[in-house]
């Protein structure tokens, strides 16, 4: 009997084109959207940007800052004679004012008491690139002091083969394991996280359409147990919850190569841990999916509930905006969302290069989430039912 | 075969039971009609014997039986055809049949022939390939009959089955019923179409208020219309009636139950000589209908 009621369930899925292509092409859709929008986001852009210098001042260490910044930031533009109008406007991202008196002050001992470089940006610009530029030109003038005061008069030109950036080693940390992070590193998992809790709006709505056709109510006056129709509801969707993990994952591996994004990466990933993560993630989804969906009364609910209820726990649980960027109290309510906590898991294996005792916490917290939505949904539907 | 003994059910908030005291029978082979006006409580009892209900008063039984434990042990011996179109509109009709022979617990040839056999009781064998939402409105009562008779229960509900349907699928549908009954099922007709009960059913139970008001044969509810007279006459009242028998007034009607041995041509004359100005009358068998308006006071459509 199982059998028949999952296959009646496949069969009504396959034929909701609307529900397939929420839970299908949606998620896999914005992997490839924001992989692509974001794909820069790990390695800086600074080297692209469009800037222009107004040097005021022509002495050798005016001069030797400038060729050493245009080693690392590519050649400067010709300054416009509007150039500050064409800053306004965005046409240029930034102009690099190098004052009069900044070789002197570059040549003296002591430290500098007033500006001698100026850095103007285009009023849009993001704060990151902003801090960042602004912390490269204040080690760009310390280098080139430094290298002033301990250079012997006359001793041969380093020609930038040592310099005081050598002296920081700098890179985002996985270990020996882990893939070499990626805006596809981090956006496969995060939207295969809200992909499988997606699950929540195409099931609620087949609930409902059954519950008012009064088809459930025959089931159920021939007999068919609760426990037998809830779980032919689940046992569909924990399979759609697989298939979306592979085709997500494929589309990072294989798609997202071909379209000029960077590839996800499984290297070193464990796959045990991965399966665990998933499995955890598909079973509190659908627990959650058969909650609101016993909840729901209506059509127009189950339209309006499971959507929204879906974007605001990925906008809580770091999908949209990494919890890390969040306020401190946002950032503990975002550790009590179990997309959160999906992500983590998914993270903790694909990026962190962890294993099964690294994701089990966020694994059991999921599970305890599913047994709690699963006794909610069981009784509800007895209660919908009578 | 059931036997719903002084069954009474009282919703949580509401003012008034929607059943009190109701005793009905339904026996093997016979069609028991059920009338009652919306409210009446055709809905609460019918939820009782679909299990969406538990008894809180009085006993549902099935052969002796008490109704819970029969739909414990085997719940498809009973079945209910809803009002609704109560089935997968984005699957087939062999789908659906498919659907509901797995959860009757059918399996293996049986399935196979009774799915046949149905199928050829509705006549669908042609749409069995055609998505049920596509199908006329005619088809898909034929459908819900289908399903409904596939586990070959012996005591089937049907829920105004016919609302809404052309004549000629409503007909197929009362033979089909018809059919049923006469190989030995217990069937209770629950409708507002008096007609259809007059024709099929050989019992009438009817409801109003969560209670029987009347219960017995057709046929000799019916004739005890011949011994009705209805008139409607201006300044008619009871005292003139009361020397023929017992005066009844219904609106602008009066209901005159004759006396042994009064017939009907006698009194009209008789008040007529009296004065009175008898602008209608109606006696002979009396139609459901009538019978029921006399009852509740008013007429089922206009409730």
């Amino acid at each position: 009997m199982l059998a028949a009621l999952v296959k009646k369930e496949w069969l009504a899925l396959l034929r909701d084109l609307h529900g397939l292509a929420a839970m299908f092409v949606m998620p896999a859709l914005f992997i490839v959207v924001m992989s692509l929008a974001l794909k820069d986001i790990y390695s800086s852009p600074i080297g692209a940007l469009r800037y222009a210098v107004d040097a005021r001042d022509s002495g050798v260490q005016a001069t030797l800052l400038l060729q050493r910044w245009q080693r690392t930031h590519g050649a400067a533009l010709p300054l416009p004679q509007d150039w500050q109008g064409q800053l306004r406007s965005g046409r240029l991202q930034y102009v690099i004012v190098l004052e009069p008196g900044l070789s002197a002050e570059l040549d003296t001992p002591a430290l500098p008491t007033e500006p001698r470089i100026g850095l103007l940006t285009e009023p849009g610009i993001d704060g990151n690139l902003f801090n960042s530029l602004r912390a490269e030109l204040v080690g760009a003038g310390g280098e080139a002091k430094a290298r002033a005061a301990f250079s012997a008069p006359g001793g041969p030109d380093d020609a930038g083969t040592s310099s005081m950036a050598r002296l920081v080693k700098a890179e985002r940390y996985a270990g020996n394991v882990g893939p070499r992070p990626s805006a596809v590193q981090q956006n496969v998992p995060s939207w295969l996280v809200f992909g499988m809790f997606f699950v929540v709006a195409s099931l609620s709505t087949l609930l409902i359409q059954e519950r008012q056709s009064g088809a459930l109510g025959r089931l159920q006056a021939m007999g068919v147990s609760r426990v037998t129709l809830l779980a032919s509801k689940a046992l569909p969707y924990l399979g759609v919850n697989a298939l979306q993990a592979v085709v997500m994952l494929a589309v990072g591996v294989w798609l997202m190569p071909l379209i000029g994004g960077d590839a996800l990466s499984l290297r070193g990933a464990n796959v045990g841990a991965l399966l665990l993560s998933l499995a955890a993630i598909s079973v509190a989804a659908v627990s959650l999916a058969l909650a609101l969906a016993c909840l729901v009364r209506t059509h127009a609910q189950a339209a309006t509930v499971g959507p929204f209820l879906n974007v605001l726990m990925a906008a809580l649980g770091g999908i949209m905006v990494p919890a890390f960027v969040m306020p401190a109290f946002m950032q503990r309510v975002s550790a009590m969302s179990p997309m959160n906590w999906g992500l983590e898991a998914l993270l903790t294996v694909l990026l962190r290069g962890g294993g099964v005792a690294d994701v089990l916490p966020n694994v059991l917290r999921l599970a305890g989430f599913a047994v709690v939505m699963l006794l909610l949904a069981a009784l509800l539907f007895r209660r919908r039912a009578t | 075969m059931l036997e719903i003994r002084s069954l009474g059910y009282h919703y949580k908030g509401a003012q008034y039971p929607a059943l009190s005291g109701v005793t009905v029978a339904a026996k093997r082979g016979g069609i028991l009609g059920l009338l009652g006006p919306n409210g009446a409580g055709k809905t609460t009892l019918i939820s009782h014997l679909s299990g969406a209900l538990e008894v809180q008063l009085g006993s549902i039984l099935v052969d002796g039986v008490p109704l819970e434990k029969v739909r414990r042990r085997t719940p498809t011996r009973i079945a209910v055809a809803p009002q609704q179109e109560a089935f997968y509109p984005m699957l087939t009709v062999a789908e659906n049949m498919a659907v509901f022979a797995a959860a009757g617990r059918l399996n293996g040839t049986r399935k196979r022939s009774r799915i046949e056999e149905c199928m050829a009781l509705g006549q669908l064998e042609r749409f069995a390939d055609v998505r049920a939402a596509k199908l006329s409105g005619g088809l898909k009562r034929r459908l819900n009959l289908a399903i409904t008779l596939l586990p070959q229960p012996e005591l089937v509900l049907f829920d105004e089955p016919t609302v809404g349907v052309d004549a000629q699928s409503r007909a197929f549908v009362l033979d089909a019923i018809r059919r049923l009954a006469d190989e030995g099922a217990a069937v209770i007709y629950a409708s507002h179409y008096m007609e259809e009960i007059e024709a099929i059913a050989e019992r009438v139970a009817i409801l109003d208020h969560g209670r029987v008001i009347r219960i017995g044969a057709l046929t000799e509810m019916l004739s005890e219309g011949a011994r009705v007279i209805t008139l409607k006459a201006p300044d008619l009242h009871a005292q003139a009636l009361q020397p023929y028998g017992k005066p009844e007034r219904s609106g602008t009607h009066w209901r005159l139950e004759l006396d042994d041995n009064m017939r009907p041509t006698y009194v009209l004359k008789a008040l007529e000589e009296a004065g009175f100005d008898v602008q209608q009358a109606e006696f002979g068998r009396a139609s459901l209908e009538q019978l029921f308006m006399s009852l509740t006071q008013r007429s089922l459509r206009d409730s």
